[in-house]
């Protein structure tokens, strides 16, 4: 899962960067709507979180722009602001956003309605994932297999995360490297393979399978083992 | 507050109309006596006149008669019954009741009562002299015309009190209408006073119902000349109030506003060091959450100078040295400037020579250390910061040139505003420093001006203060 955080105030974006990694999610952060809006543009994120109150292009004309069309359109937005009252939040939320949070906000808060946001995108009504005799709970970062937990590392349990978000769909080894690590750190170009060797031998080898010379999938389970 | 109460002083409508009674009651007065006066004396004349007339008609049809006649007893001409009884001033078919109110008599060389009207005596009105004289009678005033034809004497009499009583109606009919005419009059004054005073009334009734936040303009339908300058003088008054109550209404929301971002830094730090998996990401959400605390705490600071700069009417007057205030501020950035490497050179001209200026010790302090600042904030690690004092006959400037990205130019207007921050200075100051400088400068008439350094590199601005 990977966001991109639009935040002028660097201090406050390095806590919710702190927050978010510790609950292990990948983290970009933009200070400013241009770089926001070339960030989009380049890659792709699964939640924008959006500051309003941005020098030189105002939040909601980021969203607006955004929501015009082209790379990331459809991408969550969450909208965190100063601006208070109702008729800012109205906008924000007819410009395109899907949730407002008013500054200052609770951590927790921040989190569920992450979750909330990752939920909806999957299409579900809970956060846990049950994929198969896999369950993943985003909140307590735990996974079991067939209720016996399976201890994971940061990078093992984000690759999973991310490979059980979209069943069914094949990512790049370049998505899954953007949804575990941030632009700043160096990836050595075989550690996702690495950790999908490590996440088959700790689950069971099925749990994802490898598309030669395109990706991982993590194919939806059939129902004799959904059971 | 202590408002001086104003000891409330008589009303206008009370002393015009005080003043207009009392001059009218003096025109009053002179006129009746004047007109009492002058008819009393025209009455007289008139009178008197025919009073001589009867004494002559008498003399004409009876005096020779009853020159040489020998009478016993005098005869007595009385008045018709009826006309006594006939009221006091109506005539009747047979004469006037005022009749009883002359009288005359015919004498005799011996001093024998020949003829009288009944409403004279038996003796004499007068002593018989000729002429007209006053005389007492009955405890009535008398006129009396004594008139000697041959052996004989008439004399003709007439109640004084007739002819007052005409001159006192000829002046009452002189003075009536007169009274009337101030009757109305001062009607008609107290009705102009009010239309006039209305518009005074209508103000006071505003001013009076306003609420202690509504600053609009006062208006009024009319607005008469008098107070015309005291509505302005009010409007204007109004009008930099609400200028002073809108700069502080929108304070406190930007500040309100402000604060929700340092605030909302702090409550994300502080929930991650309780959240913390480990003691170094305690340690480093701690050590966040300080750094968050002391920039808030220099938020709170600058907005606390900056509402005093913009709020702070005319300065102080006090002679301010430039060059003890700039060393302060770079000793108070020392910190900083050693952890960036940064160099600042301070050059002054003259070189040993006092540079000051007149103005508040403590603002223009504040100006200098924002601008120092400001630089140092934006200078590019191991830059050199240029801080300039000059005297250029009795002009003072003060010029600080970094080294850092610069301002592009359609921006530097906006620098100056409250919480503007430059795109890409990603949130480290409080967006307030040049604010505060430019109300000091604006206060102390000092003109400000902002571009580039040498070679177009860099920020450099310029603080231009006012002639001493």
């Amino acid at each position: 899962m990977r966001i991109l955080l639009v935040e002028d105030d660097d201090l406050l974006a390095a806590g919710i960067r702190d927050t978010l990694e510790r609950a292990l999610y990948a983290v970009e952060w933009v200070a400013d709507g241009p770089h926001a809006l070339a960030a989009l543009q380049t890659n792709t994120f699964d939640l924008l979180i959006l500051d309003l109150g941005l020098p030189g292009l105002d939040g909601i004309e980021v969203l607006k722009r955004l929501r015009a069309g082209g790379t990331g359109a459809a991408t969550p937005v969450l909208i965190l602001s100063a601006r208070d009252a109702a008729p800012a939040r109205v906008l924000g939320l007819d410009a395109g956003a899907d949730d407002y949070l008013i500054k200052p906000f609770d951590v927790d808060e921040l989190l569920a309605r992450v979750r909330v946001l990752q939920r909806r995108q999957r299409g579900a009504a809970v956060n846990i994932i049950e994929h198969g005799p896999l369950r993943l709970d985003p909140q307590s970062l735990t996974v079991t297999i067939e209720g016996r937990p399976v201890v994971l590392q940061r990078r093992e349990f984000m690759l999973l995360a991310r490979l059980l978000q979209s069943p069914g769909q094949v990512l790049s080894r370049t998505q899954l490297e953007e949804a575990i690590y941030g632009w700043d750190a160096g990836v050595e170009s075989n550690t996702v393979d690495v950790h999908i060797h490590k996440l088959r031998r700790k689950l069971y080898p099925e749990v994802i399978r490898t598309v030669r010379g395109v990706g991982y999938i993590a194919d939806p389970p059939p129902p004799s083992l959904s059971a | 507050m202590n408002s001086p109460a104003t000891r409330p002083g008589r009303s206008v409508r009370t002393v015009l109309l005080a003043g207009t009674i009392a001059t009218l009651l003096v025109v009053l007065g002179a006129t009746a006596w004047l007109s009492f006066k002058g008819s009393e004396e025209e009455a007289q004349e008139l009178f008197d006149a025919r009073l001589a007339t009867s004494a002559r008609v008498l003399e004409a049809f009876l005096a020779r008669q009853v020159e040489q006649a020998t009478i016993t007893s005098p005869i007595v001409i009385t008045l018709p019954g009826p006309l006594e009884a006939g009221g006091h001033d109506a005539p009747g078919p047979l004469g006037h009741y005022y009749e009883t109110k002359i009288a005359f008599q015919v004498w005799n060389g011996n001093r024998d009562l020949l003829v009288r009207s009944a409403s004279a005596p038996a003796a004499p009105f007068a002593p018989l002299t000729p002429g007209f004289s006053d005389q007492k009678f009955e405890g009535q005033p008398w006129r009396v015309f004594t008139l000697r034809s041959g052996q004989v004497w008439i004399e003709v009499a007439e109640r004084d009190d007739v002819r007052s009583e005409l001159a006192e109606k000829l002046a009452f009919a002189a003075v009536v209408p007169l009274i009337a005419g101030t009757v109305v009059l001062l009607v008609l004054l107290g009705l102009l006073i009010g239309y006039g005073l209305a518009p005074l009334a209508s103000l006071a009734e505003q001013i009076e119902a306003r609420q202690p936040d509504a600053v609009t303009p006062i208006t009024l339908a009319r607005a008469p000349a008098e107070i015309a300058p005291v509505l302005t003088a009010l409007n204007g008054l109004l009008r930099r109030v609400r200028d002073a109550l809108e700069r502080e209404r929108r304070f406190t929301a930007d500040a309100a506003h402000e604060l929700r971002t340092p605030l909302a830094a702090l409550k994300v730090h502080a929930q991650n060091v309780a959240r913390a998996n480990s003691p170094a990401e305690r340690q480093a959400s701690l050590d966040r959450m300080l750094a968050g605390l002391d920039r808030t705490v220099h938020l709170a600071g600058q907005m606390l100078a900056y509402s005093r700069a913009a709020a702070a009417g005319e300065p102080a007057h006090a002679t301010v040295q430039l060059r003890p205030l700039v060393a302060e501020a770079v000793e108070t950035l020392q910190p900083r400037i050693r952890e960036r490497a940064l160099r600042v050179d301070v050059a002054c001209e003259p070189k040993n020579d006092a540079i000051e200026v007149r103005g508040d010790p403590q603002q223009l302090g504040s100006l200098v250390s924002n601008l120092l600042d400001n630089a140092v904030r934006y200078a590019p690690e191991g830059g050199t910061i240029e801080v300039a004092l000059r005297r250029a006959g009795n002009e003072v400037s003060l010029t600080v040139t970094d080294e850092g990205p610069g301002i592009p130019p359609e921006l530097r207007e906006r620098v100056f505003e409250s919480y503007y921050r430059m795109p890409g200075s990603a949130g480290s100051g409080s967006g307030l420093g040049l604010a505060i400088v430019k109300e000091v400068a604006l206060a102390h008439g000092a003109r400000l001006e902002i571009g580039e350094g040498p070679g177009g590199k860099g920020t450099r601005v310029v603080v231009r203060f006012r002639p001493a």
